[in-house]
């Protein structure tokens, strides 16, 4: 029932078609069969009427006589004769007045489904009087009755008949109907066939198969349509051909632009990011320098006031006892240097503070370019002299560098500002500031790599994280100055080298990053 | 005016009946059948004597009482059992019946006629010439007992015997003549109402039929049901033997010397089927 049911099916042509045929045939065998049943068994009761009639008739008049005279034994006798017809249940004559004068009832009588009759027994008509005979009148024809004749029919055998009847017409009705089914099956699936592969054909160029074709050699309607439709997906072919060249061109055109617009975007991120990563260096530094520097310039200052003050009693030991040196200086020249270079102190300590200032206010520039002879390890010293000033007490940073690394093309400060990321990322891993920051290089003679490992056992990164570590502004420290571009710019530097930039982590135990460079030269 | 007073007289003059002609004999018949006006028809054959015809059903009987009474005819013609009833009633007029199978011998002798049955002797020569000996009648002593005397007288002198069965009622009549079955090489069917009704009439021709003996009866419509042998009447014939009659009745001849008369010509018919089947051959049928 499902399968019948199934809407693939019943939206098929030839399937409402076949069902639609069967069950007119069906409608109509059922029609034709009721119709022959209900004659026949129409035909059959009549038949037998006609029968209970003929003998009721014939015994009518058989009984004339005896019923005329009241001869009850001859009227039994009669009776009887018919009464032994198997279909005849009950036999009675009576006369006009209703006397029953004999009666034979059959065993089997049951009084259900039987069909009574009556007929009348009259007496002979065109039999006048001897007076009417001898006074030559004409004959009339006038009968009178002068008793009954009753009969009951057993029908039982209609009701037998008509059960076979009904068996049979079915079991025929049946085969017709599945024979003509099975006819009109084959019929319509010869007529529907290129009604199939028109839609075959339609469907297929549907689906977007333009270079297909609707295969019906014939000249007929559906012939001619699947022409058309032949010429309408050649044309249509044709257009999504134009198309697809047009749309390639426009996506080449597009691709360019988006690489071009890329690069200007991600030179701006490394710019902002190094001008992040120079912000807190410089903010590092000028807390270390400017700490001494303002002790200094205040050493220089009290210096200078001391000597203020000292000078007039140095002046009077001078007038009193006559020259005198100071540091092997004669007074008269060290009064006027000690003052002078107290001076100079201060001088100089202001110009440290501001060329620590404007360090800070302009920061650097993006230094030089590719270099053919980038030492890896060159760089993770700097970045580790970069990051010195922020390593805390409680972190150890391990470092265990190879000896044999090959040099490498690349830019020396986008690789330190990788290693930074990175570094700087393992140090605040950390949920209670303290754990261990190992650093390793090596190189990978096989596939001609080389390999920076920073690795750390801190919280490590959560799957979800892990997804979207190197998309941009994605960064789980926003609220701790973190900018989101770290890793997504590592990742641009490391592939804009020609190399790959790897995060596995474990929740709990720690994180591995690790950057493999090639060693013949990648960068773009 | 005048014209409508002219319509108006003759109008009136067609409503009154027109006095009757003067005649010699009113024809009184029973019904307007046709066996009746054949019989009057050979009556005006043989009788030229002047006529009035009155068919009784188509008159009150107080009417024709007077019309006897004022019309004075000189001899009433009775056709029909009925008619003879209606004119038995006056005794001035001698009468003279025909075609009334009930006519009975009057005692006042006024009243004769031609009957319906012939001479017995006429059956019982038929009988011989088929060489049945012993012949079976049924009838009702009531109605058919004179001509049955008269029957038996002849047949003993034929050397036929006569098996006699009486009925009362035409119920009793197939019981009678199952009662003859294997006594009879013969049956005689006599013109007897009781014996002989529309219901009985076919018992008489299975009998025939069952007991394979022929059947002689008294018209040849019965040769129709299965009959041998017809002895039939020639009405017309009757109706000139009566006109005979009534001829002479008129120069003269005293009604009561006049005899009632059966009927002289007989029509004698036979089923030549029947009578292969039965191996019986008769001198003179057909």
């Amino acid at each position: 029932m499902k399968s019948l049911l199934n809407p693939r099916l019943i939206k098929n042509f030839r399937f409402r078609l076949y069902l639609l045929f069967t069950a007119t045939i069906a409608l109509l065998t059922a029609a034709f069969a009721s119709f022959y049943v209900v004659t026949e068994v129409n035909g059959f009761r009549s038949t037998l009427e006609r029968e209970g009639r003929l003998l009721a008739t014939v015994l009518a008049q058989n009984a004339r006589l005896p019923l005329f005279a009241e001869n009850s034994e001859a009227l039994a006798l009669l009776a009887a004769g018919t009464a032994r017809y198997p279909s005849v249940l009950y036999v009675s004559i009576s006369n006009a007045e209703g006397r029953l004068l004999t009666q034979v009832k059959n065993p089997k009588d049951t009084g259900r489904g039987a069909i009574d009759m009556r007929v009348e027994v009259t007496s002979p008509g065109q039999v006048g009087s001897p007076e009417a005979v001898l006074l030559g009148h004409a004959p009339v024809d006038e009968k009178r009755v002068i008793g009954w004749v009753d009969l009951r029919l057993d029908s039982s055998e209609a009701q037998e008949r008509l059960k076979k009847l009904v068996a049979a017409t079915l079991a025929i009705g049946t085969l017709f109907w599945i024979a003509v089914s099975l006819l009109s099956y084959q019929i319509l699936k010869r007529v529907t066939s290129s009604f199939n592969l028109l839609m075959h054909g339609i469907e297929e160029i549907g689906s977007g198969n333009l270079s297909a074709r609707v295969n019906l050699d014939s000249d007929d309607e559906l012939g001619r349509g699947a022409n058309a439709i032949n010429a309408m997906a050649a044309s249509l072919e044709l257009r999504e051909l134009e198309n697809l060249s047009l749309q390639e061109e426009l996506l080449k055109a597009m691709k360019l632009e988006v690489q071009e617009e890329k690069k200007r975007v991600m030179a701006r991120l490394i710019h902002t990011n190094k001008m992040t990563s120079l912000g807190l260096l410089l903010s590092s530094m000028a807390h270390e320098i400017n700490n001494p520097n303002a002790s200094i310039r205040f050493s220089g200052h009290i210096i200078a006031k001391i000597w203020a003050d000292v000078v007039p009693l140095l002046d009077g030991v001078w007038r009193e006892e006559g020259e005198f040196y100071l540091g092997g200086i004669p007074f008269q020249k060290a009064r006027g240097a000690l003052a002078e270079n107290a001076a100079k102190i201060v001088e100089n300590s202001e110009r440290i503070a501001r060329v620590v200032q404007g360090l800070r206010d302009y920061g650097v520039g993006d230094g030089a370019g590719l270099r053919p002879d980038l030492e890896v390890n060159a760089a993770v010293g700097a970045a580790l002299s970069v990051l010195a000033c922020q390593m805390q007490q409680d972190i150890w940073l391990k470092t265990a560098l190879g000896n044999d690394i090959p040099v490498i093309t690349g830019n020396q400060h986008q690789i330190e500002q990788v290693l930074i990321n990175l570094i700087l990322n393992a140090m605040q891993s950390f949920p209670d500031g303290r754990g261990e920051v190992r650093l390793t290089t090596r190189h990978d003679r096989v596939a001609s790599e080389v390999v920076i490992e920073v690795e750390d056992d801190g919280v490590g990164i959560g799957a979800e994280t892990m997804e979207r570590l190197f998309e941009p502004f994605f960064s789980t420290k926003l609220d701790r100055g973190g900018s989101g571009l770290g890793l997504y710019i590592s990742q641009y530097i490391v592939a804009e080298h020609g190399g790959r930039l790897q995060l596995s982590s474990t929740p709990g135990k720690g994180t591995l990053a690790r950057v493999i460079l090639p060693v013949g030269g990648g960068a773009h | 005016m005048q014209f409508l007073r002219t319509l108006l007289v003759f109008l009136l003059l067609l409503s009154v009946p027109l006095p009757a002609l003067a005649y010699d004999i009113l024809v009184l018949q029973s019904l307007r059948e046709k066996g009746y006006d054949e019989a009057v028809k050979g009556v005006k054959r043989e009788c030229s004597a002047t006529m009035r015809t009155v068919v009784l059903s188509e008159y009150a009987e107080t009417d024709i009482t007077r019309m006897i009474r004022e019309e004075h005819p000189r001899l009433v013609i009775a056709v029909g059992d009925r008619a003879l009833e209606v004119a038995e009633k006056q005794r001035n007029t001698p009468v003279l019946y025909m075609m009334a199978l009930h006519a009975k011998p009057h005692q006042s002798g006024a009243v004769t006629g031609v009957g319906m049955l012939f001479d017995p002797a006429r059956y019982l020569a038929v009988f011989d010439s088929m060489g049945s000996k012993r012949v079976g009648v049924v009838c009702d002593p009531s109605k058919s007992g004179a001509y049955l005397k008269r029957a038996q007288a002849a047949a003993r002198r034929s050397g036929i015997e006569l098996v006699v069965r009486e009925v009362h009622s035409p119920k009793e009549t197939p019981s009678m003549l199952d009662s003859l079955r294997g006594k009879v090489d013969a049956l005689w069917m006599l013109p007897d109402v009781t014996a002989v009704s529309s219901e009985t009439t076919e018992a008489y021709f299975l009998f025939s039929q069952g007991e394979r003996v022929p059947l002689v009866s008294f018209a040849e419509f019965y040769l129709k049901l299965g009959g041998a042998v017809a002895l039939g009447i020639d009405r017309f014939d009757i109706g000139r033997q009566l006109g005979s009659m009534a001829q002479s009745v008129l120069q003269g001849t005293p009604v009561e010397n006049l005899a009632p008369q059966p009927p002289r010509r007989v029509i004698l018919k036979v089923n030549e089927g029947v009578l292969r089947r039965l191996n019986i051959s008769i001198a003179g049928g057909g």
